[in-house]
Order: structure tokens, then sequence, then C-alpha cells
């Protein structure tokens, strides 16, 4: 039995169909991470956890306990929110200590509480101070206190980073994942940042228009993407999406994209059995701008590579990588190479793909083409 | 700069006349305010020598000792303390009791919507726009019913029902934008209803509970027409005894002891406005949501 079960959850506005159905099971210890564009349903999902929202149809179960009836403030389970919600009128510490005060703990054991909380969050010399003497990061730090005080079953977490500039954000988003690390606690987290949801995430549900598009680790929904959406969404720079056109070449499919005036062939490895059948139709081929580099710079011993001279059209340094932009089946793809590598727009470079890596999609349907395994492109791709 | 000093000087100039403009009106108004302090410092000899406008050649406090304890409203002789007291016993629980009841109205209304919310709010709002000189006879009528006629306890409830419509319109527009994500945090924390009100949306509410304040304490104190109406006699608030005081004065007119006692029924306004005036401006929310 799952620590956290959401059974076939949907949730209706009066005409509105928010959430269609969502199955998403995480175990104890999990980091469960929802993510996906605004108007996707992750915050009402998230709501009716929290028991804010109710349940049209459907079921909540943590840890055995069918939830969807019960108080929010009897479910055990503690919000940041977004806005951090800190109770103006109060300290830092009556803030932090305002659940305890609620449940009748005793002023002594709800002063050792705060105390220790605060000098997790080091944040013990503002206990004295009101939530309007804070600084941004002060009063996340505050609001997220008020949520560990309490030692609840699940942590949930409304976008927190979200109102924190560039750098306080990728800071906080290291101290969220050590405070994790260390405690073990169960979190859901709503985000529409995928490198917050990558970098954070045990678990992580990929959601569009109220429905639930793919459920894994990080790496299987980067790495085995169920869908356009999902490889379009994960990752940036976003994955390379090609218009190709599946052949047959001595018994085995290839498939053939439109490079300029040449056509680039790149073999087929994965799913070969399921794209036997596409032969002589168009897909759209992913493939990450990492799996696209140059020569030297790919990985010959794992990888299956496979070389080709492209035109190269724009240059782009970041410092750590080099993207290099060529035009492939009438798109612009991105290459990842390593920085100094010597080109300049106009010329004509040797790019390496490697085409283990690559993934296929049904131009219709949008969906995956896989093997048998895992062929039900709606099916949520369950990974260990 | 010689070219952006015609613009400077234009500017002085265009604020040299609106200051002068603002000054005689200021003057306008505070003249009467001048009028009624000086005369009541003065003995009735003085007043009678005419020069309205002049200081009080000989300062006296007996008009103000006399209005009162012991200047004549009707057959009584005891000034208008009593009166004041009145006034303020109607006061205190009128505007307490409708604030309250607007504060709740207005956190029930933007934090408990109810189907039907709009209406009720329209129907409360609706109120205020209701004549004093309408609901007279229909309210005689339910204060006899309610055996409160012409008693303090009568005005204080036709001043709570009559105020409740601007206190709900106060706190809910106020209450609209305080944010409901400090109520669900509540909830999850465990606080109820109550809770919820006395310990984070009341302590928040500073500035409005002034506005409150204001405007009820300013209403309720210079009501004339409810007094008139509802509390005769030993009952009556300080506005109805004031015109009482000044209607039955025999002989000569005493205008330093009327203007004492109009002084004194206007004072208390004045204190609230300065006391409370200075929490207009101070709003208590920073710090609370982001930015």
């Amino acid at each position: 039995m799952s620590f956290l079960h959401i059974n076939n959850v949907h949730k209706r506005f009066g005409e509105t169909h928010v959430l269609k159905g969502i199955d998403i099971s995480i175990e104890q210890g999990d980091f469960l991470v929802l993510v996906g564009p605004s108007g996707c349903g992750k915050s009402t999902l998230l709501n009716m956890i929290a028991g804010l929202d109710s349940i049209s149809e459907g079921e909540l179960l943590l840890d055995g306990r069918c939830i969807n009836d019960v108080h929010p403030s009897r479910r055990d389970i503690a919000m940041v929110f977004q806005s951090y919600a800190l109770y103006p009128s109060m300290t830092v510490a009556g803030n932090i200590g305002f659940g305890l005060e609620m449940r009748k703990v005793p002023r002594k054991e709800r002063r050792e509480a705060v105390d220790r909380v605060a000098k997790l969050l080091q944040i013990e010399n503002l206990l004295d101070r009101k939530p309007g003497q804070l600084s941004g990061g002060q009063r996340q730090r505050v609001a997220m206190g008020r949520a560990l005080v309490r030692d609840p079953q699940l942590f949930l977490f409304d976008e927190p980073l979200s109102n924190l500039d560039a750098k306080l954000r990728v800071d906080m988003r290291t101290e969220i994942k050590q405070l994790h690390q260390r405690l073990g606690t169960t979190i859901v987290y709503v985000t529409h940042d995928q490198i917050e949801a990558m970098t954070l995430a045990s678990r992580i549900a990929v959601m569009r228009g109220g429905e639930l598009q793919q459920l894994g680790t990080p790496q299987a929904v980067y790495d085995d993407p169920n869908n356009l959406f999902v490889a379009g969404f994960m990752g940036s720079p976003s994955m390379n999406l090609i218009e190709a056109r599946i052949v047959e070449r001595d018994g085995v499919p290839v498939a053939q994209a439109i490079a300029g005036d040449t056509t680039l062939t790149l073999p087929i490895v994965r799913d070969r059995q399921a794209l036997r059948d596409w032969c002589d139709r168009d897909v759209i081929i992913g493939l990450r701008p990492e799996a696209i580099t140059d020569p030297a710079s790919a990985n010959h011993r794992e990888g299956n590579i496979h070389e080709a001279e492209l035109p190269v059209e724009l240059v782009e340094p970041t410092g750590a990588d080099l993207y290099v932009v060529t035009s492939l089946g009438g798109a612009h793809i991105n290459a990842r190479m390593r920085p100094g590598t010597p080109l300049r727009p106009g010329e004509r470079a040797r790019f390496a793909f490697d085409v283990s890596r690559m993934v296929v999609f049904d131009p219709e349907t949008e969906g995956r083409i896989r093997d048998e395994r895992t062929a039900d492109v709606g099916d949520v791709l369950e990974t260990a | 700069m010689s070219a952006a000093s015609p613009t400077v000087r234009q500017g002085a100039a265009t604020r040299a006349i609106l200051y002068a403009i603002l000054l005689v009106f200021a003057v306008i108004y505070l003249l009467p305010l001048y009028v009624m302090l000086t005369t009541s410092f003065k003995t009735l000899d003085e007043i009678h020598q005419g020069n309205m406008l002049a200081l009080p050649g000989e300062w006296t406090f007996a008009p103000w000792r006399e209005a009162w304890g012991s200047a004549c409203i009707g057959l009584e002789c005891e000034g208008v303390h009593g009166y004041f007291f009145n006034s303020i016993k109607i006061v205190i629980p009128a505007v307490l009791i409708s604030g309250l009841l607007g504060a709740f109205n207005g956190y029930v209304l933007t934090k408990w919507k109810f189907r039907g919310h709009k209406i009720v709010f329209g129907l409360i709002l609706f109120s205020c726009f209701i004549p004093f000189q309408i609901i007279l006879l229909p309210m005689a009528r339910m204060l006899g019913i309610l055996h409160l006629a012409n008693s303090t306890w009568g005005l204080v409830l036709v001043h709570i029902v009559y105020g409740i419509g601007f206190t709900t319109l106060f706190f809910r527009n106020f209450y609209a934008s305080f944010p409901d994500e400090l109520v669900r945090a509540a909830q999850l924390d465990g606080a109820g209803f109550f809770v919820i009100f006395f310990r984070i949306l009341l302590p928040a509410s500073i500035p409005i509970i002034v506005v409150t304040i204001i405007w009820q304490f300013t209403n309720v104190w210079n009501d004339f027409l409810f007094g008139v109406s509802f509390a005769s006699g030993d009952s009556a608030p300080i506005t109805v005894a004031l015109n009482n005081l000044v209607n039955s004065s025999t002989g000569v007119k005493a205008y330093n002891v009327n203007m004492a006692a109009a002084m004194v029924a206007a004072v208390p306004t004045l204190i609230v406005y300065i006391l409370a005036g200075k929490y207009f401006l101070r709003g208590l929310m920073s710090g609370s949501v982001k930015g």
C-alpha cells in the first residue's frame, strides 16, 4: 500500500472539468513534484490534498486512511503557500507556534519546538520580528518553519520559490532538497519550473489540461517521455523535435530527415519493433541537444554514434557549453558542443548523433511510438 | 538654468495663488468656530457691546460652568451634563456593536462565501440609501413593541440597525483585499471560524476599524432626528438638549452659555478625529504576503 494514493480524482467547477481522473501513488519519503503549465490543475490538486478544495469524484488515501471528508486541520498535513501567508500581526515565533497553540500544546513545549525549528532554519535571531520586517528569503524560511514545527505526515508546497529572485531561488531550492534528505519527509511540491522539478523530485508528475501526462523518476521523464508535450516541456533548452520519415533499409527501419539539399539517415536503435510498422510513414523524432554534439565529445563507449556533416547556422556560447544551431527536417535544431569548438556560421561541421537516445513520436496523436513493453501511449510510465 | 527659471517662477506663482485661496476658505470655515469659542468666554455685557470678532476683554469660565451644571433646559436647571452622558451611553455601545457586527458581516461575506452572498450584501448595502425620515414611524412602532421607547437603549438599537449597512460596507471592502491564503493557512493550522476572525483578521484591520469608529461616532453623536423622535426628556442625547437649551432661555438670550454648550456638544467628535486620525494612514498589512 502506498503512502499517498490519489485514486481517479476529478474536480469540476460547475461546467468546467478541471481535473479529469488523476491517479498518482507515492511512497513514504518520496518528493513528488507536480509540474505543468499554468492552468493544468496542479494547484487545484494540491488544494484538494490539503482539504481546501472539495473532491468531486475519486478518493484520496493518506497512509491507508481515506481523507476525502477529513477537515484540513485533522489531515496531519502542513502547507507552504506561494505568498507565504504569514499572519501579519504576529511575530515570527507566534507565526511558527500558531499551529501548535491551536492544538493546545503547552507553552513550554511550544517554545522548545519553535526554537528547534528556528535553529534548523537559521532564523533564531528573527523570532521577535513581525513579517513586515523580513526579506523575501526570510519570509520563505518562516513559512517553512510554520509547516515543519508541526511535524506532519505530509508537506505540501505551492510554488514556494516563485516570489524569490533568481539567485535566492537556487539557494532555497538547495536548502529544500537538503531538508528533505535530512528529515526524510514526504513532500508534494507544485511548480511550473521544470528545472525545479528535475532537481528536487524523486517522482515527477507532468500535468496538462487536467490530465496526468506522465509519472516517473526525473530521469525517466527526461529520457523516456510519454508524448510530445512531456518531451517539449521538460529540459532546457528543450528537446529537438524533427520531422522525419521511417523507411526500410537492409531489412531494418531507419529515420530520414531533410537536411538542406541532402537527406540525413539515422539508424534506429530504440523501439525498433514498434517502428517496423511505421515504414514509409511520417514521424517526429526527438533528440536532446546533448545527444547531438561534436565527434570528439560524443560518448562512443555507451552511445550509438552516427556522424553527419551539416551547415552551421548560429553559434551560441554559454560559457559551460556551446550551442550550435543547424537545420534539420525544416526546423532549427540545437546541438550541445564542447566550448571552444572552432565553428563559425556558414561553415559545414561534423555532428555526432547519439541515436541510442532518439525517441520517436506519432505526429497525429503526439504519442510516443514504443516497443511492446510500454506500448500504450496513454499509460502512465512506471519506473522504479 | 535660465531656460528653466520662467517655469519655476510660474510654478511658484501658481502655488502662491493656490495657497492664498485655500487660506481664505480656511478662514471662512474656521470663523464660526472662532466666534463660538470667543463668545463662550465673554460676559453677557461684553457680548451686548457688539464687536463679535474681538477677543474677550475679560476671560470668564462662568458660561461653561453654567452650561455644564446649571443652565435651564425646559423646567430643570441642571445644565447639559446629564445629556452629555446620555450621548456617551448611546454612542459607545452603538459604535462598538455596529462595528463588530459589520466586521463579522464583512468577514463572512468575503471569507466564508455562501450561495447568494452577493444578494445579501446588496440588501445590506441598500440600507445605506434609506433616508432617516422614511423609517421614523415604523421604527417608533417597533420601539414601542420592544418597550424601548423613550430610552437610551432604544436609540442604541436604532443606531446599530442604521449603522450596520455602512460598517458592513467598510469591512467587506477591506476584507475583500485581505489575502484568502491567510485564512487557508490558519485553517490548516487548526484555527476555527472565530479564532481566524479574532486572531488573524481583526488585528490586521486597525485602519478600517479607525475609519468605522470615526464614521459611526460622528453620525451617532451628531444625530438629532432620531434623538428628538425616539428619546425625549431625561433620556435625550446632547444634540436634543442643546436645541432645548437654546429654545428655553427666558428673557435675555445667554449667548455665551449657548456657545459653551454647543462647544461641549462638539468636543467629543473633535477628540475622536484628533486621536484616531493618525491611524488612518497606517498600513498594518505590510509583509503578510509578497511585496
